[in-house]
């Protein structure tokens, strides 16, 4: 197989494609219905965030007059290939490693920034003074909660780095490997402040109660996504699933990626991913209430980088 | 086509519209969503905060003359198809407010409304049920 | 910490939820639905359309006799119908299945008639209105009810005195 069609189907299929939308879709549809377990209700069917999106293909797309018509409908579209092109650059522990064609964990740290900027560019270009203030909000939330995933990052690298006997590696297959070598690191003590950062940052990422200050439907009609109907809001759908997919991927990646090689491997690394999501996501939806913009960017410039700038120097010097 | 309608059909997002309501048919609505005894999350609906994502609307309230251009407007902004749904008797009939100069009601000599549901205010299992019309209504509309 | 204890419990006691609408549901012993009207214990002394809130009851007069209706699309099921009504000659149900489509709006109505007759003694034209309780000094037979219901007001008063005095 030349390298072009391998690196397509990578970002395509899988890890990338539909393959990360189907896991991501799957992983919503369990963190509803254990939400909604949590709260003794019987909850969605397991489905139901496929049904959501078949649904809304057949729904009409309105685009307000004030809109701008190429932003407003491209947006979504960038967001969604960002996250594929995400998933396709992160390793499946065992079965796949990333073409370093594809890029690193720069790379894939800037397209992690993606879906935030085009929440952003929806929500401005929309027209809506709804819009305009998610947009306001994602903005500060992701000035607030870039530092710390950046210092976790670092911590990471130069932990894997040192051991290997060099600087700082940025490449995500050698962290994985290097773990699964010498043992994950969420054994060992050193790397649980940059552990605890990390599991701050992706609720955050992940715009979930109670980060989803940008797009709370109770104050701001869901802010940036007020104006979409139809397919285009399927797409920022989409997205969110296989962001999902990418942010719970880069936590274990970074932490915990042991496991046994080839498919096994893969039913491992879904099993981590919906601990995370069941534990991250819906234990934290259902306990906590929605922060105020100002308290999310307080907490997140003080504890999540306070426990990552610990984290840097504890892998450092440990 | 018809798996697609099938499939879409499992997943109605409902919209709230308070049409100058006394609030009781509000509360019996959040009842719907909130409480564990009525889970309506079952039948696959969500209340969306937003009308361009809704597909069954709910209306409650007799429509008072300060808010009907804005009832108006609001129902024009909702993506067909969708499927109304009446949500007490003040938006049926005018309910206690009938003949009052300060009410358009009933609504539906401005906005077409697909299922009633007659109570002041209705119960939650009356709600449900309505709802439940209103998803067969809309499985044929799709 | 408390609230993860009572995520667990939650968890473990499993859903709470009614089965309706796949299943039955509870109906409260004093829930006070759909709207009953029994034409033959009415005395037509409409003070249930006097008191309706909604203006939900109306009485009309047809050919056939004096008709009772009450949409249940104006209904607020508050159930001072029957509570001033001094026969039960309307009652409130248990039945609050009452959604409808569109199309069934104006067909969510209860309907009576009391008819119009010919006094059995005068032959006047008179309404067979079920007989007042002051009418009788002891409880009425079925049979006594039924024939002062063929009588008109006047002759009532009547017959009642006769029989009294006797």
């Amino acid at each position: 197989m030349p390298e072009s069609l391998a690196l397509l189907l990578s970002v395509a299929v899988f890890p990338g494609g539909v393959f990360a939308l189907g896991l991501g879709l799957a992983l919503k549809g369990v963190d509803r219905r254990l939400a909604a377990r949590l709260q003794r209700r019987v909850g969605p069917p397991l489905m139901q965030p496929f049904f959501d999106l078949v649904k809304l293909t057949r729904k009409r797309t309105m685009i307000p007059d004030v809109a701008c018509r190429a932003v407003f409908l491209g947006a979504p579209l960038a967001g969604v290939v960002a996250m594929l092109l995400a998933a396709a650059l992160l390793p499946v522990p065992g079965l796949y490693e990333p073409s370093p064609a594809l890029g690193d964990l720069l790379v894939l740290f800037y397209l992690l920034a993606v879906p935030a900027v085009v929440l952003m560019l929806a929500g401005s270009a929309s027209g809506s003074p709804f819009g305009a203030i998610g947009f306001s909000r994602e903005m500060m939330l992701m000035l607030a909660y870039e530092i710390p995933i950046v210092l976790v990052i670092v911590a990471v690298g130069l932990k894997t780095g040192i051991g290997r006997g060099e600087g700082m590696t940025l490449s995500l297959t050698e962290i994985v490997r290097y773990q699964r070598a010498h043992g994950a690191f969420l054994l060992d003590p050193a790397m649980w402040p940059a552990l605890l950062a990390f599991l701050a940052f992706f609720p955050a990422n992940l715009g979930i109660v109670p980060f989803d200050i940008a797009e709370a439907e109770t104050e701001v009609l869901e802010g940036p996504l007020l104006e979409y109907s139809g397919p285009a809001l399927g797409l920022f759908k989409m997205m969110s699933a296989a962001k999902a997919v990418v942010v719970l991927g880069l936590g274990i990646c970074l932490f915990f990626p042991s496991g046994p090689d080839g498919l096994p491997g893969l039913a491992v690394h879904a099993l981590k991913m919906l601990a995370l999501m069941a534990v991250g996501v819906s234990v934290l939806r259902v306990s906590a209430g929605r922060m105020r913009i100002d308290q999310a960017f307080g907490f997140f410039l003080k504890w999540p980088l306070a426990l990552a700038v610990a984290g840097v120097a504890a892998a450092v010097l440990a | 086509m018809n798996l697609i309608s099938r499939i879409s059909a499992r997943s109605p997002w409902l919209y709230r519209i308070n049409a100058g309501s006394c609030n009781g048919c509000d509360v019996e609505l959040a009842t719907t969503a909130c409480i564990p005894r009525y889970d309506v999350e079952r039948l696959g609906c969500k209340y969306c905060g937003s009308p361009r994502h809704a597909d069954i609307v709910l209306i409650t309230g007799p429509l008072t003359v300060r808010v009907k251009d804005k009832v108006l407007r609001l129902y024009g902004e909702i993506p067909d198809p969708k499927v109304t749904v009446a949500v007490g008797i003040c938006p049926i009939s005018g309910g206690v407010f009938r003949g009052s100069y300060a009410v358009c009601a009933p609504i539906d000599q401005y906005i077409p409304i697909d299922v009633n549901v007659p109570g002041c205010p209705p119960r939650p299992q009356a709600i449900l049920e309505g709802v439940a019309m209103a998803i067969e209504i809309w499985k044929e509309r799709l | 910490m408390g609230f993860l204890g009572v995520l667990i419990r939650n968890l473990v006691a499993g859903p709470s939820t009614d089965p309706f609408p796949f299943g039955e549901t509870f109906t409260p012993a004093t829930l006070r639905g759909r709207v009953e009207y029994h034409p033959a214990d009415c005395v037509a002394c409409r003070a249930c359309e006097q008191v309706c809130v909604g203006g939900a009851i109306r009485f009309d007069k047809t050919p056939e006799g004096l008709r009772f209706l009450l949409w249940h699309d104006s209904c607020t099921f508050c159930g001072l119908c029957a509570f001033y009504c001094p026969t039960e000659g309307i009652t409130l149900t248990d039945d609050w299945h009452l959604a409808h489509p569109q199309s069934r709006k104006f067909a969510m109505v209860e309907e009576g008639t009391i008819p119009t007759i010919r006094c059995a003694a005068c032959g006047a034209q008179a309404l067979a209105t079920a007989p007042a309780a002051a009418l009788f000094d002891h409880p009425p037979t079925p049979a006594e009810v039924e024939e002062m219901r063929s009588y008109c007001p006047r002759c009532r008063r009547k017959v009642a005195a006769e029989r009294k005095a006797s």
